[in-house]
């Protein structure tokens, strides 16, 4: 029991470093740095919602608002904005993640999945609007040598009417 | 005709004159007006969205008895179910007592609908089951001898699956009012062996602080591609230097000219298309080539390479239907003069290899939408427009003449192959990107304020 207790404890420690650091980077638009985070097989999840109560399960048989089953997806993201090219981040716009209720625990060897929710501020400077973004994430940590990086994201958008514009950097 | 409504008609005219269409003298025009005046709005929504033909979803999304999606006509909260009998319905989503909305939920199935409010309850075609505590009601006969079943909507009518409704009863026969656009659905339908199509599950929903109209203009626009979508183009090229056979990439013909092209039809639709030979994008039909060899036996080689090649289709007032690396099926609310709700499913054909499904998806999420490489910068620029609109002291802006010049009628070696007849065709190189297409939209958005202002065109 003591011992699960210190594990608790210790995988929640870890959750928090990785979860923490990553919406830091995010927000500092700190890019290479927060890519670097995720393994080159980590899926990042969107899912869509079905009706009131449901989101997609299955991205292979139905639509998601994000979905990428590699890193790579995630760099060519970075790399459009990073063009200048994209009227999306002309000009960025500016966040702040809120990220709290963080539940973490050892699911594996050396794997920690955690429960947290966000709520991301989104300031466009284009024309003065800001609105906010709030939902959960579900987080998958694996071990890789000294670090943990991210395996899996699924993020749960709950106010899934989206202004304009919905990127890795404003959810 | 009495005063006010003399007023009235004389407003609605002056708005219809707000598009300046001088076919004989090379003049098309569009006041910026027509983004931002609250009136504006307002005549649009009475006298376009809620006069005419609306697409209002497939008939897929209510397959078994007593299922029920809701949607809006203009305004109109609207409540589209099949009966337990079996027969498609669309009503006016509102609760005959107090208004309320009947059914607030986006899908489902449900025998019965009871109003939240007090009671009242309807069956899934439509018809007033409960009026609650009728008997103790004193209600005088007026009551009782009127109907309380929910409003059907004017007129509903089906194309190949595809339902669409009117609030008026005012409008042409629904085959007549699609004309040859369905040409171009059969196009996506018929990729089906089955001869259906489904939305995928997951519709997305939307907003963009600008007018419905940058909507139904870039969606009949290729001018803006390589400019507004430079850095998806970027990604596409570096994915397609080691893309596999599976991304499902075709070839025209041997012979066929590359270039684009447009077609305008009756009641404001139009179509844009191009044929060429270096593809930026695969298509799920193209990517099992058994598959595609058995399409192209049943619909013939020149159908089959017209289901390949790009094509956007815009059918007026509401609904855009687009068949690229993926097919999507977009409509818009206009909820403000500057604030516009996008309504985003994935249309697919029944049938098709899992495969194929899945790459539908990808590619579709990977372009359109809030969150997709592409739609995103669209969804930017119209907020750049509105924006921009706001110098209200500006002339008109130069965006309806390209194309103008070379503007094609009759029959074309295009229309021949599809058996069409549009009113109006454009076709040149591929950096083309003609705006005539946006003309037909215009003119059936003024056709429809003048006739609403009595001037019958």
């Amino acid at each position: 029991m003591a011992a699960d207790a210190i594990r608790e404890a210790d995988a929640r420690a870890v959750a928090a470093a990785v979860i923490f650091r990553e919406a830091r980077l995010l927000d500092a638009g700190e890019w290479a740095d927060w890519v670097a985070m995720y393994s080159e097989d980590a899926v990042y999840w969107v899912p869509a919602w079905l009706d009131e109560y449901t989101t997609t399960n299955d991205p292979d048989t139905q639509v998601s608002l994000l979905y990428h089953d590699a890193r790579r997806g995630l760099e060519e993201r970075i790399a459009r904005i990073e063009s200048r090219k994209s009227i999306t981040a002309l000009p960025l716009p500016r966040t702040v993640h809120q990220i709290s209720n963080l539940e973490a625990s050892e699911t594996g060897a050396e794997q920690i999945t955690c429960h947290s929710v966000f709520s991301v501020h989104v300031y466009d400077p284009r024309v003065a609007k800001e609105h906010l973004r709030h939902g959960r994430y579900e987080h998958t940590l694996r071990r890789d040598g000294e670090t943990w990086k991210i395996a899996r994201k699924v993020i749960t958008l709950v106010n899934d009417r989206v202004p304009t514009v919905l990127d890795f950097y404003s959810i | 005709m009495n005063a006010a409504s003399q007023i009235h008609a004389a407003r609605l005219s002056e708005i219809s004159r707000l598009i300046d269409d001088r076919p004989g003298e090379r003049i098309f025009e569009v006041d910026r007006r027509i983004f931002t005046d609250p009136a504006v709005f307002d005549a649009e929504l009475r006298y376009i969205f809620e006069a005419t033909w609306n697409f209002i979803g497939l008939e897929s999304q209510v397959a078994r008895p007593n299922d029920f999606v809701t949607t809006h006509i203009g305004r109109h909260p609207i409540l589209v179910m099949r009966s337990a009998e079996g027969k498609v319905g669309a009503f006016l989503n509102t609760c005959r007592h107090r208004g309320t909305i009947v059914c607030p939920f986006k899908q489902g199935r449900q025998k019965f609908h009871v109003c939240r409010y007090h009671g009242w309850a309807y069956d899934s075609g439509g018809r007033n089951i409960s009026v609650t505590e009728e008997a103790s009601g004193q209600y005088p006969p007026s009551f009782s001898n009127s109907n309380h079943d929910l409003l059907p909507v004017a007129r509903l009518g089906s194309y190949r699956g595809f339902l669409f409704a009117s609030l008026s009863a005012d409008v042409p026969p629904l085959e007549e009012f699609l004309g040859d656009t369905r040409a171009f659905l059969d196009l996506i339908i018929d990729q089906s062996d089955s001869g259906e199509v489904e939305f995928v599950p997951g519709a997305s929903t939307y907003t963009f602080d600008g007018n419905w109209k940058l909507q139904f203009e870039n969606g009949l626009d290729y001018y803006h591609f390589a400019t507004t979508h430079s850095s998806y183009v970027d990604i596409l090229k570096k994915r397609n230097a080691s893309a596999g056979p599976d991304a499902g990439f075709t070839a025209e013909p041997e012979g066929e000219q590359e270039g684009q092209g447009s077609f305008s039809f009756d009641y404001g639709h139009a179509v844009n298309w191009s044929i060429k030979r270096t593809q930026l994008y695969g298509r799920p039909l193209g990517m099992d080539p058994a598959r595609l060899d058995a399409v192209r036996q049943r619909v013939g080689s020149t159908r089959a390479k017209w289901m390949l090649r790009q094509r956007n289709l815009t059918i007026f007032p509401n609904l855009q239907v687009i068949d690229i690396l993926s097919a999507q099926v977009r409509t818009w609310r206009p909820l403000a003069p500057d604030k516009t709700e996008m309504v985003s499913h994935c249309l697919a054909p029944v049938g098709e290899s899992a495969a194929a499904r899945t790459l539908r998806i990808r590619n579709y999420e990977d372009f359109f939408n809030a969150s997709g490489l592409a739609s995103s910068d669209d969804n930017v620029m119209y907020e750049f427009c509105q924006t921009g609109y706001d110098a209200t002291t500006a002339a008109p802006t130069q965006g309806y003449l390209r194309g103008v010049a070379e503007v094609g009628h009759g029959e074309s070696a295009h229309t021949r192959e599809l058996g069409i007849t549009p009113t109006e065709w454009s076709f040149g190189p591929a950096s083309f990107g003609g705006e005539t297409n946006f003309h037909p939209g215009y003119r059936e958005w003024r056709r429809l304020l003048q006739h609403a202002a009595g001037e019958t065109a």
